[in-house]
């Protein structure tokens, strides 16, 4: 039938092409789309890694996820959860499976049976429990041992086929918002043991099976990944057939290559260029994403162990101008560590102004007329922040004004951050990606004691104060509470400026305007869950 | 006849045979384990012991070596150290698509180059001979990589004619198989062979037109001075004398024993197509040999380099025996020529 369909398709295509300029696509070409990623993938299981290229290739197509986090209403939503329940003062939590999730079909596994607790138990046993088959296939679990979630869940228990318990050890309400992430995926175990039979069991990352929107068909390194629509998806799925990721790591070639047409989407555009171009079948669409560019000082020396000297140096910089000149406008200046778009996020009462009278009056407060200090700068572009030495040398001439003179500082990236760690630095240019939806990936990693040890925190602070706020934040589940205790946190840093905030970046993806549906949520890799492409003729008309 | 054969084919096998050799100890050469170098198999993977048995390792170089020649002929090229994949049946992918560019390329040298040598000749110091002439200087001195950006942003950014990396669209789903697209799009199960097609072709002209130019501006100068120096040959005379129309003057005696001495440069041709074939290839995201070679060199994945300089220089020293042959029996003046300097 669909292919008496298809041949009509042909021979309607080939007699509208003989008499007319303007051709309609042909049906391949309509109802698929190309994203033209920036990289290989370096696996088929977003379990084994924490690069964006990986998570941008697999996550969102390939898996689902027990529950999803919805950006814009804030909260948390089902997903092969249909919902779930705390128990035992929030250290076990209790999750009802959603009937009828029914996983690939692929020529390589022919799913028997649908999603169950068991294959949940699996995917979580597989990072969790050492113990489990399939612990050592694959080696390590970067951002299971990073948020501590291995530490965090004692056990994962089956209580019957359709209800799975996770038992903590203690209390955390950040756990939801991991489990929301693009790494908390569900594997099929049913295929898992079928591999176990055949003895291929790395085979499970490389021909991946999962519930999610679209299944895996084919990857040639260097060249393309193909994927095709789930046709049995539990939920509204794509509008189109075939998802494939040409893969183009070249940042030129991709912006040219989105105005030839042959890409339907890219990430990372140029932006100012693309502009330049301006072409009137492109769009560019951008979302703050989590993560902030700040500059720390290291209160364990002299002489920025004085909370004043802190606030002198934040107010002597002009970070209207490094928007402008750094981001070029594709950022938003930071009021404070948290972005904007965090639940928690709360700038009432909180002001960093460029006010260099200020700083020069604190500073002699302070009993310093005159400072030699050093800004240490990222040797790399990050996100947070393209050009790092250059922001410093514009920050090296503000503080000039206050009579304070900077020098520069830069290694190479891995022993810029070795040296970091130990506490070399005066000041440091750096920022920081956040992982998941909650508050405490931004402050308990970057600021808190425990983090001075493990060389996280690069202010080098250490404020009993403050821990207990952050602590007991973690403690509670309530919202209002947590919010209440989070806005005390951003008013004491605010007081105490062991860092100043400097901006949040936007993330950027160019696309032709006949896709529309592709979604770059905020925390977490790109999304063709519902990505339709519109006819062209539409567009002309 | 016999005889050049024979010292032909002993040159080749013997440039082979060292060729071997070379590539053989390429894999001493690079950093770490030599067979790891040569399987793609690494030290501390399960049946790292298995091949090593198999590659003769805990013997001597000699034994080594003719493993290693057994595992060559036999297509057992080892694994790619990036993603396990076999590198013989991956390296022959690439092959194909490369000589589909390089064949076609020389197609269309041959095509437009030759007749506008010959034009050039007619016209000997004529307008129109310095005008040809000088475009092909031209065409000749412009770095294959400056060309492809200039006639990137004509036909594909500004016209919009031509897409610029790849061999088809990839929705069209065909999927490799012999590594060459024209004949992929043939093979495929797809329902819509005839705009792949088009699709495909659409995708070739650009790098096709961009790998073409050099050699055919080469062709057309050595056409050009070749038929001139014919035309002042006394055999030209003898057959203008007899009355012959210039047109059979050009036809029956200048351009085949012009043909002749062009024909000695093709080997030449061929190397520089190769070598551009490897810039074309990246800047078009062609999956070719030059592609898959550069982008090993990046990754060190030895498997890969070896075979692809292996296959490079095995293509280029197959190509020479075949004109040199193909010269020999054709022009027995060759022949006699290597006859007499033995």
């Amino acid at each position: 039938m669909i292919k008496a369909y298809a041949n009509v398709a042909v021979i309607a295509a080939a007699l509208v092409s003989g008499c007319q300029s303007e051709e309609p696509e042909p049906a391949p070409l309509a109802d698929g789309i190309i994203y033209c990623s920036e990289g290989n993938p370096d696996t088929f299981n977003p379990q084994l890694i924490t690069s964006g290229t990986t998570v941008d290739a697999t996550a969102a197509q390939l898996y689902d996820r027990l529950i999803d986090y919805d950006a814009k209403q804030q909260k948390f939503v089902p997903a092969l959860a249909k919902r779930w329940e705390t128990l035992d003062n929030g250290t076990r939590y209790r999750f009802y499976l959603r009937e009828g999730v029914q996983f690939h079909k692929t020529d390589y596994f022919e799913p028997t049976r649908e999603l169950t607790a068991e294959d949940v138990q699996f995917s979580f046993n597989r990072w969790l429990d050492e113990t489990s088959l399939y612990h050592h296939v694959g080696g390590s679990y970067p951002f299971f041992s990073a948020t501590g979630l291995d530490q965090l869940i004692n056990k994962v228990v089956k209580i019957d086929e359709m209800t799975v318990d996770i038992v903590l050890n203690n209390a955390d309400s950040s756990f939801l918002a991991n489990l929301a992430t693009d790494f908390a995926i569900v594997l099929s175990a049913e295929y898992a043991q079928k591999l176990l039979v055949a003895e291929r069991p790395e085979q499970i990352d490389s021909l991946p099976i999962g519930t999610g929107p679209y299944r895996f068909e084919s990857y040639r390194k260097d060249i393309l990944i193909r994927y095709s629509r789930h046709p049995d998806y539990w939920r509204e799925g794509p509008g189109i057939k075939h998802l494939v990721y040409s893969i183009t790591p070249n940042a030129n070639k991709r912006m040219l290559k989105l105005v030839t047409g042959e890409c339907d989407i890219i990430p990372y555009p140029l932006v100012s260029e693309l502009k330049a171009l301006n072409r009137e079948q492109l769009m560019v669409t951008n979302e703050v994403s989590p993560n902030v560019s700040f500059w720390a000082f290291n209160t364990q020396k002299e002489p920025f162990d004085d909370p004043l000297v802190r606030q002198a140096l934040s107010h002597a910089i002009n970070r209207e101008a490094i928007i402008q000149t750094i981001y070029y406008g594709n950022a938003e200046l930071a009021q404070s560590i948290l972005p904007p778009t965090s639940w928690a996020y709360d700038d009432r009462g909180i002001q960093y102004q460029y006010d260099p009278e200020k700083a020069r009056r604190l500073l002699q407060e302070a009993d310093h007329s005159s400072l030699d200090i050093t800004i240490w700068a990222m040797p790399v572009q990050r996100v947070y922040n393209p050009n790092a030495r250059r922001m410093a040398e514009l920050m090296q001439s503000d503080l000039a004004q206050i009579g304070v003179s900077a020098r520069i500082v830069s290694y190479e990236w891995n022993t810029f951050r070795r040296r970091l760690s130990r506490g070399e630095h005066d000041t440091v240019l750096i920022g920081w990606y956040a992982d998941n939806a909650d508050p405490d990936n931004f402050f308990r990693p970057l600021l808190s004691c425990a983090a001075v040890a493990t060389g996280g925190n690069r202010a080098n602070w250490c404020h009993t104060g403050f821990d207990q706020l952050l602590y007991s934040a973690i403690a509670t589940t309530n919202p209002e509470e947590r919010k209440a205790l989070y806005r005390s946190a951003q008013h004491l840093l605010n007081q105490q400026q062991p860092l100043l905030p400097i901006a949040h970046s936007k993330r950027f993806q160019a696309q032709q305007k006949s896709i529309s549906g592709v979604e770059l949520p905020p925390y977490g890799g790109i999304n063709f869950r519902l990505a339709t492409k519109k006819p062209v003729q539409e567009q002309s008309q | 006849m016999t005889r050049y054969l024979v010292g032909r084919l002993s040159v080749f096998i013997i440039a082979v045979f060292l060729l071997t050799v070379f590539s053989f100890s390429l894999n001493y050469l690079f950093p770490g384990d030599p067979i790891t170098n040569m399987t793609g198999v690494r030290t501390f993977q399960n049946n790292y012991s298995l091949v090593m048995e198999l590659r003769a390792g805990d013997e001597n170089i000699a034994a080594q070596y003719l493993h290693y020649l057994r595992h060559l002929f036999a297509g057992d090229w080892g694994l790619s150290l990036s993603n396990s994949t076999p590198v013989f049946a991956d390296g022959l992918q690439h092959f194909m698509a490369s000589m589909e560019l390089i064949i076609l390329a020389l197609l269309v040298a041959v095509i437009f180059g030759l007749p506008l040598g010959v034009f050039a000749a007619t016209r000997f110091r004529q307008r129109s001979d310095k005008a040809v002439i000088s475009l092909a200087m031209m065409g000749y001195s412009i770095p294959v990589f400056w060309l492809a950006q200039l006639l990137i942003l004509l036909f594909a950014i500004k016209l919009g004619w031509f897409p610029i990396t790849g061999q088809i669209n990839p929705l069209y789903g065909v999927e490799p198989q012999t590594g060459s697209i024209l004949i992929d799009v043939f093979l495929s199960q797809s329902e819509y062979k005839a705009e792949a097609l088009q699709d495909a072709l659409n995708h070739i002209v650009l790098p096709v037109l961009i790998l073409a130019i050099m050699p055919m501006m080469l062709l057309l100068r050595l056409m050009r001075n070749a038929t001139q120096e014919m035309l002042q040959k006394p055999f030209v005379k003898a057959a203008r004398a007899r009355g012959l129309s210039e047109w059979r003057v050009l036809v029956k005696h200048a351009i085949p024993n012009a043909v002749q001495s062009v024909l000695q440069q093709t080997t030449l041709l061929f190397s520089l197509l190769l070598t551009n074939s490897i810039v074309v290839e990246s800047i078009f995201n062609w999956p070719g040999m030059g592609n898959w070679l550069i982008r090993s060199i990046f990754e060190r994945d030895y498997p890969i380099i070896q075979a692809a300089v292996l296959m490079f220089a095995f293509v280029i020293l197959l190509f020479n025996l075949l004109v040199e042959l193909y010269h020999g029996w054709r022009f027995p003046i060759v022949r006699h020529e290597q006859n007499a300097t033995d």
